[in-house]
């Protein structure tokens, strides 16, 4: 910046001369530059006050613009489908599959405190304590007179509960309306349905979460609005279901067992219309998990789907049906059966010496393992394989449950010759009894596979086929011969033509080896045989039956007469008639004449 | 130019001064306030109880207040300012020790006869002490950085202790006022641009500092905006203030349903129908000519402050009258938004309208240096 000099030389010479002041040139100059530089600094005031100037008036602008536009706005009341969305964002129903309920929501109340708002906190927390003896009066009374604004009291009281606490006439008690889940038939099918807990809470709602079984499964779904309260439908049928688990509950007291599953299933489309664990629960009111222990023994653990067990002579129809399929045997086929077998170091043992030879449907009647293996052998490892894998026994079911993937089936780590015997009898390999249901559905329907679902569904998608018509009537016809002349006797149902396996194996010690006295016997029917309809699969763990000269553990004696009794009692619910087999007609029109 | 340098012999003193009162301005004010006073004794139903009789009392207050202000010398306020300043300041760090809480928020002194809030006093005298510094500084050191740093800090320390009460509408307002007497001393526009720049920045941050661990706003103040951009989401929660004066105003339409006709306050659909939310009535009863009338009457004030502080060669009473007007400014605007939907529900009233005596008092005081800068502006040569 070039500035001129305050005191220019000419000007002050030609000032002296002159008879002038100097300074006075001075001060004039001094005085321009002061204006000059006043009028710069106005200058860019002014600019500056424009601008902000420009940015009122444009306030101003929008702030009419926006006054005339909501004014030729017409008023509309506000709808109130947000708020009430949120409310009615609560869980659907669960009904069975004639749409009775299973699982519900019921409105209720909790119980909060605000310490700043109450009056009496010692009496509150006292006349609290004798509404709800489980309550800590101490703890209440530290908590209400402490410094917290918030307390929470009870997550979910009844009516009367309610009014009790009214009545003490504290206004800093406050109530939040709250829904919670019912399961209205308590302790029916409990293991299915899980059991619901609260997730985020709040004092006007609270959010239930499912915590296991299908309500843990299902959660968004039950949760999702758009739904709109739709309920969930299951394949079970309630009275069914009711009848299961009351002859399973009978029969395991009267058994002695310490537990037993059930799954009645279609054997067309695989729908579990009924599926039982014992012990079981309320899942109102949802047991905590052991904390040391078995898990196993648990009663929150579901034997039908979660546990893995040696099923024993059920599997024998599975290497029967195959080398029938693959053409090696038909049902007069002799067989072999001089026991002991001995393979390497293993010697394969009948319960009974059945001589030398027995024909394929003798095998499967007197349940020889003998036999069965022998069969095996000429099967091969890797058909074996192939057939027990189309029949699902390599994956965990994929029933519509959360816990169903921890069914996860025990195969041998190095599949031998030696595993191949003995899995074709049911050692060696453990699956739970919904794969062995699954399984049975599968092989006896006519030969199409069949997955297990709990979920009603109107499409039924054909699974692939894994042994033809002939072959599934052909393992019917044996399975029906063990009823009505092999080691199921006791399972004769008049009417119902039950055809079934048993199945008796020496529980696994947790060391290695077997246990000598403690067996899981499982019963594994069909009914009617000559027109399969349903599957039935009966479990129990450590059956002993006690009312003969020494204790018998087979399932004969065991699985056996509680599962004829349950068909005897669930065939009718089911709306199957009782019928004549084809083959018997003959005789009885004999009889007649 | 500083005050010392003008003629003292052509400031009017004494009584004379009173000739010399901007009466155009006081009577804007009086009309205003008349607004307001109609609008309260509407609100209560055609009664001066429970809140139009105070407010007039308080009107008096005020306005022997600002002419009492108005005679004082403006160098005398411009000596002031610091220690006005340091004030406010003490009265905020006490009312955040010892003050009231009044709507979630510690804002009140108890004085006995009104309710003082003192962030009110601090969005004035900050006002005065920013142009008391550019008055005293020299104006080439205006836009150095060091100069400016200054300021900034005398801003940012009331809004500091504002923020904490949380008030976060007075903060905003704190922030912007100061700014605004920034930009008119003269301060390089880039400094400007950077904090505006870094603004949005921020926004954008604490919008999405949103649900994590360092959430940087309070959740009820997250579900302000959260309603301001979508009032219809929570109709009977948080957008309830915002719908029901919507409706209001759309149901005044052009001319209004006549005074205490309107519904929605009458029927006490509005709960702040007497404060923050004042300007639903008045668009309700008088309609779309009645809003704009008042607007017109605030932007009057504003013209005439400005054309004040124009016409005002000394830089203290320039930058003073144009800082409050910009306050004064920022009160009615930020109000008008939030009613209508521009802006989110910050809680600021509606200037001289609303009822509350703090705001009304503090804003005749601060009308009241407007005048004294008038009256006491220097005249004679150039």
């Amino acid at each position: 910046m070039t500035r001129t000099p305050l005191r220019p030389l000419a000007r002050v010479i030609a000032a002296r001369q002159s008879g002038q002041n100097p300074d006075a040139i001075e001060r004039e100059n001094l005085r321009m530059r002061h204006e000059e530089q006043r009028d710069k600094l106005r200058f860019r005031a002014e600019g500056r006050l424009f601008v902000l100037g420009i940015c009122f008036f444009c306030a101003f602008v929008v702030i009419g613009a926006r006054m005339g536009h909501l004014a030729a706005s017409v008023p509309a009341e506000p709808t109130s489908s947000g708020v009430a969305e949120l409310i009615s964002a609560s869980r659907a129903d669960i009904v069975d599959r004639q749409g009775r309920v299973l699982a519900t929501n019921l409105s209720t109340h909790s119980l909060y405190a605000q310490p700043p708002l109450m009056v009496e906190k010692e009496r509150a927390a006292e006349e609290l304590g004798k509404i709800f003896p489980d309550l800590d009066v101490d703890k209440l009374k530290r908590q209400f007179t402490g410094k917290r604004k918030f307390v929470w009291v009870k997550k979910k009281i009844s009516p009367e509960q309610m009014q009790a606490v009214h009545d003490i006439g504290e206004p800093g008690l406050l109530f939040g309306p709250r829904e919670m889940r019912l399961y209205p038939n308590g302790k029916l099918a409990a293991h299915i349905l899980g059991g619901a807990s609260f997730g985020r809470e709040g004092v006007h709602s609270a959010e239930v979460v499912g915590v296991a079984g299908v309500e843990k499964q299902f959660d968004e779904l039950l949760r999702d609005p758009a739904r709109a309260g739709r309920p969930l439908e299951l394949t079970l049928d309630l009275t069914v279901q009711a009848v299961t688990e009351e002859v399973l509950y009978g029969g395991m007291k009267l058994m002695n067992a310490k537990g037993a599953s059930a799954v009645l299933m279609d054997a067309h489309s695989g729908e579990i219309i009924a599926m039982a664990s014992l012990p079981d629960f309320d899942p109102n009111n949802r047991p905590r998990p052991l904390t040391s222990g078995d898990q196993s023994d648990s009663p929150l653990f579901n034997r039908s789907v979660q546990g893995v067990y040696e099923l024993g002579s059920t599997f024998k129809i599975f290497a029967v049906a195959q080398a029938m399929e693959l053409g090696l045997v038909n049902p007069e086929t002799m067989i072999n059966t001089k026991g002991p077998l001995t393979w390497g170091r293993h010697r394969i043992r009948d319960f009974h010496n059945y001589g030398n030879e027995l024909s394929v449907t003798k095998v499967i009647v007197k349940s020889s393992n003998i036999g069965t293996a022998r069969i095996a052998m000429d099967i091969g490892t890797k058909r074996q394989q192939a057939f027990l894998e189309s029949l699902g026994f390599f994956e965990p079911t994929p029933v519509e449950m959360v816990e169903a993937p921890t069914g996860k089936p025990l195969l041998p780590p190095k599949w031998s010759e030696i595993s191949t015997m003995t899995i074709s009898y049911g050692h060696g390999l453990s699956a739970s009894p919904l794969h062995l249901a699954t399984a049975y559905a599968s092989l006896l329907n006519g030969g199409t596979r069949v997955y297990p679902t709990l979920l009603k569904q109107d499409v039924k998608k054909a699974g692939p086929r894994v042994v033809s018509r002939r072959t599934s009537e052909r393992a019917r016809a044996m399975l029906r011969k063990v009823v009505t002349e092999g080691t199921a006797s006791f399972g004769e149902v008049e009417g119902y033509a039950v055809g079934g396996k048993t199945g008796t194996a020496d529980k696994p010690k947790p060391r290695g080896g077997y246990y000598k006295d403690k067996v899981i016997a499982t019963f594994a029917t069909v009914f009617p045989a000559h027109d399969p309809k349903y599957v039935l699969v009966v479990s129990l763990d450590e059956p002993v039956e006690l009312t003969g000269p020494e204790p018998r553990r087979t399932a004969g004696w065991t699985a056996v007469p509680v599962t004829a009794e349950m068909i005897r009692r669930v065939a009718p619910l089911l709306g199957l008639r009782p019928s004549v087999e084809p083959g018997a007609e003959a005789a009885i029109v004999k009889a007649s004449n | 130019m500083s005050y010392l340098e003008y003629n003292r012999e052509t400031v009017p003193t004494g009584f004379s001064k009173v000739l010399y009162v901007n009466w155009a301005l006081v009577v804007l004010l009086v009309a205003v306030c008349a607004v307001g006073f109609l609008m309260l004794f509407s609100v209560a139903g055609g009664s001066l109880s429970p809140w139009a009789e105070p407010q007039m009392k308080r009107f008096a207050l005020g306005l022997v207040m600002m002419f009492i202000v108005a005679m004082v010398p403006i160098y005398f306020w411009r000596n002031m300012a610091l220690l006005a300043y340091l004030g406010s300041l003490l009265l905020l760090v006490f009312v955040e020790l010892f003050g009231d809480v009044g709507m979630g928020a510690q804002r009140w002194i108890d004085l006995g006869f009104m309710r003082l809030q003192p962030s009110e006093v601090a969005k004035i005298t900050l006002v005065m002490l920013l142009a008391a510094y550019y008055d005293w500084l020299d104006v080439g050191k205006t836009s150095r950085p060091l100069w400016v740093i200054l300021p900034v800090l005398i801003i940012l320390v009331p809004t500091a202790l504002v923020l904490k009460q949380p008030d976060l509408g007075t903060a905003l307002l704190l922030i912007v006022g100061g700014a605004m007497v920034m930009f008119c001393a003269g301060v390089h526009w880039l400094y400007f641009a950077v904090v505006i720049a870094s603004g949005v920045g921020l926004v954008t941050t604490v919008l999405a500092s949103r649900g994590t661990p360092w959430q940087l706003l309070k959740d009820y103040q997250f579900r302000r905006i959260d309603t301001f951009l979508d009032p219809e989401s929570d109709p009977l929660g948080a957008g309830y203030h915002i719908t029901q004066s919507k409706i209001a105003l759309g149901s005044g339409g052009w001319t209004g349903r006549g005074l205490m006709e309107g519904t929605q306050s009458r029927l006490n659909f509005l709960p702040e129908k007497h404060t923050d939310f004042i300007f639903t009535t008045l668009a309700e009863e008088f309609g779309f000519v009645g809003g704009v009338s008042l607007l017109v009457l605030y932007v009057l004030i504003l013209a005439f402050c400005i054309v004040s502080a124009l016409k005002n060669r000394d830089r203290f009473s320039s930058l003073l009258i144009l800082g409050i007007a910009g306050t004064f400014f920022l009160f009615f605007a930020v109000n008008m938004s939030m009613v209508m939907g521009l802006a989110p529900v910050v809680g600021v009233p509606l200037p001289l309208v609303s009822y509350g005596g703090s705001a009304m008092i503090v804003l005749l005081g601060a009308f009241g240096l407007v005048q004294s800068a008038h009256i006491h502006r220097p005249r004679g040569r150039g």
